[in-house]
Order: C-alpha cells, then structure tokens, then sequence
C-alpha cells in the first residue's frame, strides 16, 4: 500500500516537473489541420480588408518588419526585424531606412532586393503602373513622400512629417513585402512570397493548402510540413470537427463564448485562450439627416445605451467597455477608467441616464405619445444583427422605435455611402493598436473609412498633434483628450470591444494569440506538433 | 367532367346522411386522418391569428439576465440567446409561415389559373407561348428559382411570397389548361355559346367553377411545399429579415451555434414546421379523396 | 418517331433559351454586383478604381451585349471566369458535378428502393392498419424540411458517436465515404422515399383494378403474382415519372443538405456564388441544372413511350 502511494507520489511529482514547452525540443513534421470560417475573396493580402484572407496568406510573406510572434501584446518595443536586418530614424524624424538581408530568396527563386520593396510601397501609394484592384490601406501612407533604394539592400522612407507610428504600422501583417516580377492579378489567385510556406492551392468554399518553403532564409524553419486550411461555414460543424479531432486547431478568435464552452466540456485537454480582438462593435449615425442632426438626439442615444447588457447577451460578460481605442489591460492607449465614467452615456446609473435621455428627447420634440420610429440598418451577419437586436430593444425606453434593416453585404457599402440610413449597426476592426491608424482611417475629414462623414477640423489638428509627437506619454495624454471628445460628439459610438476565443489540441505548439489585434500572428514558422 | 357533387359523393361513400352536421360527422369518422389535418390547420391558424393572447411574452423582447433559458414552466419552450421566448416566437412565426403559405398559394393560383384559362381558352399562339412560360417555369427547380428570385427582389414578406408564388404557377396552369380544353368540348358550352354568350361570359361563368375540385386539390398539396420553401429560404438566409421570427431562420441561427448547448432552440422551430405542413398534408389528402375519386386510393 | 424526336429536341432548345433569357436577367435585377462587395471587403470605394473594375470584368457593357457575349462564349465551350477566383468557370463547376451527382444518385437509389417496396406493401394491404401506418410515414416524410432532418442526424450522430461526418474530398476508407455520402444521402432521399411510396401505391391500386388484373385473377393466377407480377410491372411507369421529377426537386433538397453538411458540391456553391454576385458561375451553373432536368424530363418521356405502347409519338 506504502509502496503504491510513493509510486503516486513520484508520478505527480514526474508530471509537474515536465512542462513539454520547456523540455521538449521541437519535432518537425506534420501537417498542421485549421478549419478556415469562409471562403477569402482572393490570397492577395494587399487588397483584402479581413482577416479571412490574412490567417491563411500570411505564412506566404515575410515584412520588413513584424511583431514579436510570441509576445501578445504588439507595441512598438515589440518589433523585431524580418526582411529588414536593422532599421534607423534619421535626427528630424523624417526618413526610416531599412538594411536588407541579401541572402531572401522568392519562392520562385528570384532573389528578394530592395527594388521588392520599393515596388511595393509605390503600388500602395498608387505610384506605380500596375494596379491593385483595391487599396484598402492606401492611406496608411499618406505621411509618406517616397521610398528609395539605394543600391540591392537598402531602402529609405522619406515622410513628409515625422511620424512613429509608421514603423507600428510597417510590422503588422497587412504589410507583407510582394515581389516585383508578380503581377497584382497573379498575385491573387497564386501569390509567391519569401516567407516559410508556399502556395499550393486554394479551393474556393472547400480549402487552402500551403507547404514547406525548404529554402527559407532562417535555417532549420519551419518546423511544419505544411498548412491545411478546410472551408467550413457553419460553426457549429467546424467546432465539432475540431472536438473530434479533425482539425488541430480552430480558426483563430473565431469561436464565441457559447461555442467554447462546448468545447471544454467535450475536449477537456485542449488548450484555449479568449483574448480582445481589438474590434469595437459601434453604431454610425447619420448626423446630416433630421432626426439624428440634432445633437441632443444624438446625446440621447449615447445615453440609452446599457453596454454591460449588451456584453451580457453576447458575450457572457466577457467582453470591455471603453472609447476608440481599445481597453486595458490589452489595449496600450485607453484612457483611464475615471476618465471613461465621466463621458456621457458611460456612467454606471443606466437609470439615471436613461431619465435624461427622455429629458433631451422631449427637448427635441418627442414623447411617449409621439414615439420616434426610425430604420437600424446593419449587415446579414450574426455578429453584426445581433447587436442590433438588444440595440432596437434598448433605445424603446426613450420613446425610439426601431426596426431591422437587414442588408445584404453586397448593398451594405453602397447604402451606407449614400447616407441612406439613419442608424447603422458596424463592427470596426482595427490592424494595429495605435491611435493614428484608428484616427486618421475613421474620423478624419475625407478618409475613405470614415463612413459616417464625420468632420472636426478643430479635432483634426490634435489628430495630427499626437501623430506627430515622439514623447510616449505627452502623447498618451493626446490620445486620451481625443478619444473622449469623439464620444462627447456622439461621432460614431462605441459600444463594446469584444474578445474571442482560439483553441488548439494540446500537442501543438508556439501558438500565441494576440491581445490586441486580430491580423498580426500568423507567420507560424516555429509552430510544431508534439505527436 | 369533374363537377363536385356533394350527396352523391356521400351516398356513394354509404352515407345516410341529409343532414349538415350528421353529413361532417359521417366524413370525420370516414376520413379519420384528415379530421386530424384540419384539427392541426385550425389550430394552426387560430394559433396564428391569436398570437398575442396565447403567449405571456413578447416575441421581440430582449431579456439579458435570462438567456438560453431550458424550457420551464416559466418558459415552455425556453428561450433563445437573446433571452427571447420560444414559444412566443414560434407562435408569432405562424403567423409568418400562415401568410406566406396562404399568401404565396393563393398568389400562384390566381395567376395558374389565368394562365391556363386564356391558354386552354383561347388556344393558337397565346396557348404555344404560355406553354413555353410554363415549361420554362418547371425546368427549374423551385427552390433555385425562389432562390434567384428573392436575390434580384430583396428579403421582405411580399417579395418571399412572391418568389415563392411564381414557381408555383406551371403546375395549376397545367391542370387548368386541361380542364379547360376538356371542358369546351361539353355540350352545356356548346349550348352556351349557341345562345350567344361571350367568350368571357363563358369561361368565368361555366369554364371556371368546374375546374374548381382539381384546384383546391392542388392548392392544398401546395400549402404545405410553400411553407417549407419559405423555411428552407429563410434557413439559408434569403427569406424574411431578423428580428421577426421565421421557423427557417431560428434553426439557422441556432444551428450555428447552440446544436449542442442549448437543443430545445433546433427542436422545437422544426417540430413547429413539421407540424404545420404535416397538418395540411393530412387534409390535402382527404379532400383529394373527396373531391377527386379517380385518384381515391 | 423521327419528326417526333426533332420537335421535342427542338422545344427543349426554346425552353433552355428561355432560361438563358430568365437568369440573365433577374442576375441584373440582383441589386449590388461582385464589384460592391469586394469595395466592401476593402472598406471603401475610390470611384475611379470601382468604374475601372467594372470595365474590366464587362459589368458596363450594355445588358444586351452582356448577354451575347454570355451565350456566344457558352456556345464554343467558353464559360467565361469566376469573378471571384478568377479562374475559368468551367474549372471551377467541374469538379463539384461528380460530389453532387454521388449524393444525388444515393439519394435516387435510397427512395426507389425504400419507396417501392413500401408503396407495393401499401397498395396490397389497402384499408388495413399497415396500409395507414405506412401512408402517416411517407406524409410525415413529406413534411420534414430535409435541413432540419439532416440537423437532427447530426445531433443524434455527435451525442451517440461523439463525432460527425466532415467532408473529405479523398476518404480513407470505405466507412468513411459511406458516412460522408450515404448520410446526407438519406436526409435529402426521405422525401423522395415519402412520395415515391405514395406514387407507387396509387398507380398499383389503379393497376390492380383493372379488367386485365380481374382477367388474370379469374384465370385462376395466386394472389401474390398477380399482385407482385403483373401489377409491378405496369405500376413501374408513373414511377420512373416520378423519379424523373424529383431528380429535378432533388437539387432543390441538396441545396440546403449541402449547406448543413458542409459538402463542396455543385448545390451549395450555387448559393455561395448567388452571394457573391459571381454571375458567370450562378449563369452557368442554373443553365447546367435546367440541362440536366430538361434532359431527364426527355429521356423518362421516351422511357414511357418506349415501355407503353398505348402511348403515341404524337402530342
């Protein structure tokens, strides 16, 4: 009996000493099995605005510069070199230049130079013949007056101002360096990269298949054999199929509250994180239109918003409030949480909000007796009607009676771009966490994503202010002034910043999600299989 | 000639009935099956039209603190992710199935009939080119049709009857066309005419409510079909928008999501759907007993 | 015989035209176009960049000139290219026909030979308990959306098995290829199974009814080859009709089964490209489905002229 509890003992004690992590030295091999939610337009990352294109593309390509693949909160501090061997900001501020490495070679065999480089940042800026079908990031680059190259290995960018967050804005993973042999039209249907995987095929709704780049430039990697990604819509299937065992990996913060809890329950062991997405779940309001031109409809509206409840129905709790920029802990630049109560709308007493939002209705003309009856339009798409559900529901208490419009995705553009709505329900997902891409993209005068038309010229000038400002903090303070003013202004609220889940089988390995973004993590070079 | 007659059905039948209420009592024994149909249609409809009365909570109603609530006595069928009742969605959803269902049947009908009474009527080349219309119309199955339709027409109630409703009209057209022809060569339209009636006379006057036993028949068989083809649209996200309860389109949300956690959001839409056209069923087959002995089995 | 063939051949040209004509059509009806919705995707629209696109891929061509290059193409065996992917069309719809065609098939063969048996049980039993059982089947199988039965298949496969068919286009063993084929298989062939049964039944009770049957009976033949015999084979006709109808009601069922099994064939992608607005393949994939109902359609025309002598080649 003695005996068979020692034995216990020291198998316990076996178990906590092995962290396989540690131990485990990696085995290569394997072909690493992901359910992909829908099926991507095109494989050109360039010209796609979702991350359905960049998870399974992104181990194509390699950056100039990219994320820290291991560590989940991006910052500026969290840039490591990739194409790029070492980078320098001259003493004014205005010109990066980038070392090359010259010993890249593209998948095709062409050696990888500067020429890549410029190649690509000058058919981003809309400088160069060839065109991209669309350039979704193109202002991105506005700050940017050109790109060098000075001689095989060495490029500059010249900016008209100075600008920090460009180099943020370099090592995300919408920003993979294309080479300048391939045209954009090639590009979309076979892409050829640097990076640890190949192209091999991609069947539209049924699967995308990569494989090992022997050749990659960092030796030994990638451990993996190849990427399989399998085409399945309905959730629900693909949850199963992971739970089974099908799949070594779900798509990534992809799987919703419910469904992960499906997940723990049916497979105990595998290994699963929630983490923010840094995507903000907002309503755009139509402010050159009556009823919502008038500030104090707008004021009630921000007002009659219950955002725990929200977070409640859709997330389980799980999930944070805050203004533009993403909440702490994993958001780098929230304005602190007193600061946030302070804004109107935000403060803890729905009540007493609700009671002044009837208060501003009545101002503006409206009563339980004269009920005001408008149109919510949102797109076909769950994680969009959904919030629009609770948000009809919600707003019934000051006399506003909403109803769905549903729009079809191929019609949700174009009607929001005519104004013809007076309420819409919109996801914004931001590629990196930092103020300039946020700002600039959709609040500033004439930015192409700035749908609802919202125009502050005064605000405009602290925009560029803190773009501007190399001190960290000064431009913390910035960031903070700006994101409240936005929510006084009832420009575009916010209602929640959601999470999502990623699970993964227990014998994969070097997966991390990151906590504040949704389009950085994907370069999968070191993931390995412990099989 | 397939004019109804009623006593002559029953007499037939061994009936030994004059009588209004003996007469139904007599075909609910004999059609025991399609008492049951019209039982689960009464209710059906009743359920549809008293909606509000029946069910303690609103359709609409969004309640956070009691989501993916089991069914209870609180709430029969529980309740959806949005803390929505189920019951009061499902029978509020009758309402949407009964108004496509009827909307839809009657709306392909009308225009069947049309169709097949100017082609059988008139015959020549109108006849050849709604004989086309019609086999164009049936090269194509329902569904796919519905589907383009409701595409090009936008997801509202009328634009889902309608989709639903075009594919419908080859098969009444068909009937009516044949009936139609069969008809003309009867001596009461031959006498019709020798007094000078005119055409249109005839047709609406004696051409018509002859060819009404084969179209009630069809239309009954029909209900059922447009129901599911509304909830097959709505499943695969074209038919009528959130937030109105559709039977198609809470099992497709819920589908998605709750399979596994939370059945009684798949079970019971598809329970209400089965039973609905499961109901008109039953009844399309006794009234094709009645009205149509040919085919009596 | 000849004359007869050409007309119909003939006729099933105009309605194929016809169709040609519908789709086209209602597709520019459609509001929004390929082009919306990858601006969409991207998150704006620069006008220049749109009307560039629009150029590129024909969609400001007059409809009328859209269309003969549409019909022109098809006609040498050009389907044009997916919008979407960008590769041919014909590359595209291809290889999805045989997965369709597998579940279709299982699906015909399911219902025939679940759907006849019964309904000749049915029909020989006529008026007993049996008889009623069977027809309260095969009308509740009338009345199930096949979506939902095929969701419940899965339910019932994950809480028994803890596991589910997933769609893998190279199966590595037989059981494999049977769960991902014969399953959805089932839950769209109920229905067919439902009507094939009652179809099968109502022409055996006519058949069993008429004089050549009392002739037969009368003659002294047992109950069971008049029954099993001599009925079957005339009660085969309105069946193969049948059959040939629902091949065409079928795709309609595999649409939606598609769907909830996540199968890549022909059905589902047609709706996947109806929301793409891909027009070259949601042309061409409808004028693919009208090809082969119209085609069934004939041969089961000919098959009934062929067995039936009482039939004419006339109209």
């Amino acid at each position: 009996m003695r005996s068979v509890q020692a034995l216990a003992v020291a198998i316990l004690a076996m178990l906590t000493a092995y962290d396989p992590t540690l131990a485990a030295e990696p085995k290569p091999g394997g072909i690493f099995r992901i359910y992909h939610r829908d099926s991507p337009g095109s494989a050109s990352i360039h010209e796609g605005a979702t991350y359905s294109l960049n998870v399974p593309f992104m181990p194509i390509f390699n950056n100039l510069v990219l994320y820290d693949q291991h560590k989940a909160q991006n910052s500026l501090d969290t840039i490591v070199p990739e194409l790029a061997q070492s980078w320098a900001w001259s003493g004014d501020g205005k010109k990066l230049t980038f070392k090359l490495r010259n010993d890249v070679k593209w998948h095709d065999g062409k050696p990888f130079t500067a020429a890549d480089v410029k190649c690509t940042f000058d058919m981003l800026m809309g400088k160069s013949q060839q065109k991209f079908r669309q350039n979704p990031r193109k202002s991105w680059y506005d700050q940017v007056e050109d790109v060098t190259a000075n001689g095989d290995y060495e490029a500059s960018f010249n900016l008209k101002r100075p600008q920090p967050s460009l180099l943020a804005l370099l090592a995300s993973g919408y920003t993979p360096i294309y080479p300048c042999h391939v045209s954009p039209g090639d590009m979309r249907t076979k892409p050829v990269g640097t990076g640890p995987f190949k192209f091999v095929e991609f069947k539209a709704n049924e699967s995308i298949k990569l494989t090992k780049n022997p050749d990659y430039w960092k030796k030994g990697l990638p451990y993996l054999d190849g990427i399989e990604f399998t085409i399945i819509t309905n959730r629900s299937t693909a949850v199963l199929g992971f739970i089974s065992g099908k799949f070594d990996m779900t798509f990534p913060t992809e799987v919703t509250i419910p469904l992960l809890k499906d997940v723990k329950a049916q497979a105990p062991n595998a290994v699963c994180v929630l983490e923010p997405n840094n995507v903000s779940t907002n309503i755009i309001v139509n402010s050159s239109n009556p009823p919502f031109d008038n500030i104090d409809v707008r004021r009630a509206l921000a007002l009659a918003l219950d955002r725990k409840a929200f977070i409640q129905i859709q997330f389980e709790g799980q999930a944070d409030i805050g203004g533009t920029m993403q909440p702490g802990p994993a958001g780098l630049w929230a304005m602190p949480k007193e600061m946030l109560e302070t804004i109107p709308g935000y403060g803890p007493d729905i009540e007493k909000n609700r009671d002044e939002a009837r208060k501003l209705m009545q101002k503006a003309g409206f009563g339980p007796d004269k009920r005001l009856a408008i149109k919510i339009a949102t797109r076909n798409i769950p994680i969009y009607r959904d919030p629009a559900i609770v948000l009809i529901d919600q707003i019934k208490s000051i006399y506003i009676d909403a109803e769905l419009d549903v729009v079809d995705t191929a019609q949700w553009f174009p009607k929001v771009a005519r104004k013809d709505y007076s309420l819409g329900l919109n996801l914004t997902g931001n590629a990196v966490d930092d103020p300039d891409q946020s700002f600039y993209e959709n609040y500033a005068c004439g930015s192409e994503r700035n749908y609802t038309g919202y125009c502050n010229r005064e605000i405009e000038k602290l925009f560029d202010q803190q773009s501007a400002e190399p001190d960290l903090n000064k431009r913390k303070k910035l960031v903070w002034e700006i994101d409240k003013k936005l929510q006084e202004d009832v420009a575009r609220p916010i209602i929640f910043h959601s999470r999502s889940g990623t699970c993964w089988q227990p014998y994969v390995k070097n997966i991390t999600i990151m906590s504040n973004s949704s389009y950085n993590g994907f370069r999968y070079e070191d993931v390995w299989l412990d099989k | 000639m397939t004019a109804v007659n009623f006593d002559n059905e029953l007499r037939r039948a061994g009936a030994n009935a004059t009588h209004g209420w003996r007469r139904l009592a007599f075909l609910a024994r004999r059609y025991v099956l399609g008492t049951f149909g019209l039982i689960i249609m009464v209710l059906f409809v009743w359920t549809a039209l008293s909606a509000d009365l029946i069910s303690r909570y609103d359709p609409l109603t969004v309640d956070s603190a009691h989501r993916l609530a089991p069914p209870s006595w609180q709430h029969w069928l529980g309740t959806d992710s949005f803390g929505r009742d189920v019951w009061a969605r499902i029978i509020h959803g009758a309402r949407i199935s009964l108004a496509v269902g009827i909307g839809s049947t009657a709306l392909g009908a009308t225009l069947g009939v049309i169709v097949g009474l100017v082609s059988g009527y008139l015959s020549g080349w109108v006849d050849l080119v709604f004989q086309r219309i019609t086999d164009i119309l049936q090269s194509l199955p329902l569904l796919v049709l519905a589907l383009v339709m409701t595409a090009a027409l936008g997801p509202s109630l009328p634009n889902v009857i309608i989709a639903i409703a075009i594919p419908l009209i080859p098969t009444v057209s068909r009937v009516i066309r044949a009936n139609t022809l069969a008809l003309r060569e009867q001596p009461f339209v031959e006498a019709a005419k020798s007094i000078g009636m005119s055409e249109t006379r005839i047709a609406i006057r004696h051409v018509l409510p002859n060819t009404l036993a084969p179209l009630i028949v069809l239309a009954t068989a029909q209900l059922g079909s447009t129901i599911l083809t509304e909830a097959s649209l709505s499943f695969l996200g074209l038919g009528i928008p959130e937030p109105y309860p559709s039977w198609g389109r809470m099992l497709s949300e819920s589908a998605a999501e709750y399979v596994r956690t939370a059945p009684w959001l798949v079970i019971f839409p598809g329970v209400a759907i089965s039973l609905a056209v499961f109901g008109t069923n039953l009844f399309g087959d006794a009234l094709r007993d009645i009205l149509d002995p040919r085919q009596r089995g | 015989m000849f004359a007869y063939l050409v007309r119909r051949l003939a006729l099933m040209l105009v309605t194929l035209f016809g169709i040609s004509v519908i789709v086209f059509v209602l597709l520019r009806i459609v509001p929004g176009n390929i082009v919306d919705i990858l601006f969409d995707a991207a998150g704006f629209v620069d006008p220049t960049d749109k009307a560039n696109l629009e150029k590129e891929l024909g969609l400001s061509d007059p409809i009328v000139v859209q269309y003969f290059k549409w019909i022109g193409g098809l006609l040498q065996g050009d389907l044009g290219y997916s919008y979407v992917s960008e590769k041919p069309a014909l590359q595209e719809i291809l290889p999805r026909i045989p997965i369709t065609a597998k579940l279709a098939g299982l699906a015909l063969l399911f219902s025939a030979s679940i759907g006849i048996p019964l309904g000749v049980i049915s029909a020989v039993h006529q008026g007993t308990k049996l008889d009623y059982t069977l027809r309260v089947i095969s009308l509740s199988g009338l009345s199930l959306p096949s979506f939902w039965l095929g969701l419940l298949i899965l339910m019932a496969s994950v809480s028994m098995f803890g596991a589910m068919p997933i769609f893998n286009p190279n199966p590595r063993m037989w059981t494999e290829a049977f769960a991902i084929y014969a399953v959805p298989a089932m839950a769209v062939g109920f229905r067919s199974a439902a009507l094939t049964m009652r179809i099968t039944r109502s022409s055996m009770l006519e058949i069993l009814r008429q004089d050549y049957i009392r002739t037969a009976r009368a003659k002294g033949a047992s109950e069971a080859s008049v029954n099993y015999h001599h009925a079957l084979k005339n009660a085969v006709l309105p069946v193969i009709t049948v059959i040939g109808i629902e091949a065409a009601f079928l795709i309609g069922g595999l649409i939606v089964t598609e769907t909830v099994f996540n199968i890549p064939g022909i059905a589902r992608f047609l709706v996947e490209a109806l929301r793409w607005r891909d027009y070259p393949i949601v042309q061409n994939l409808v004028m693919f489905i009208a090809v082969v109902v119209v085609t069934a359609n004939f041969i089961v025309d000919m098959l009934y002229a062929a067995i039936d002598p009482r039939i004419r080649y006339g109209d």
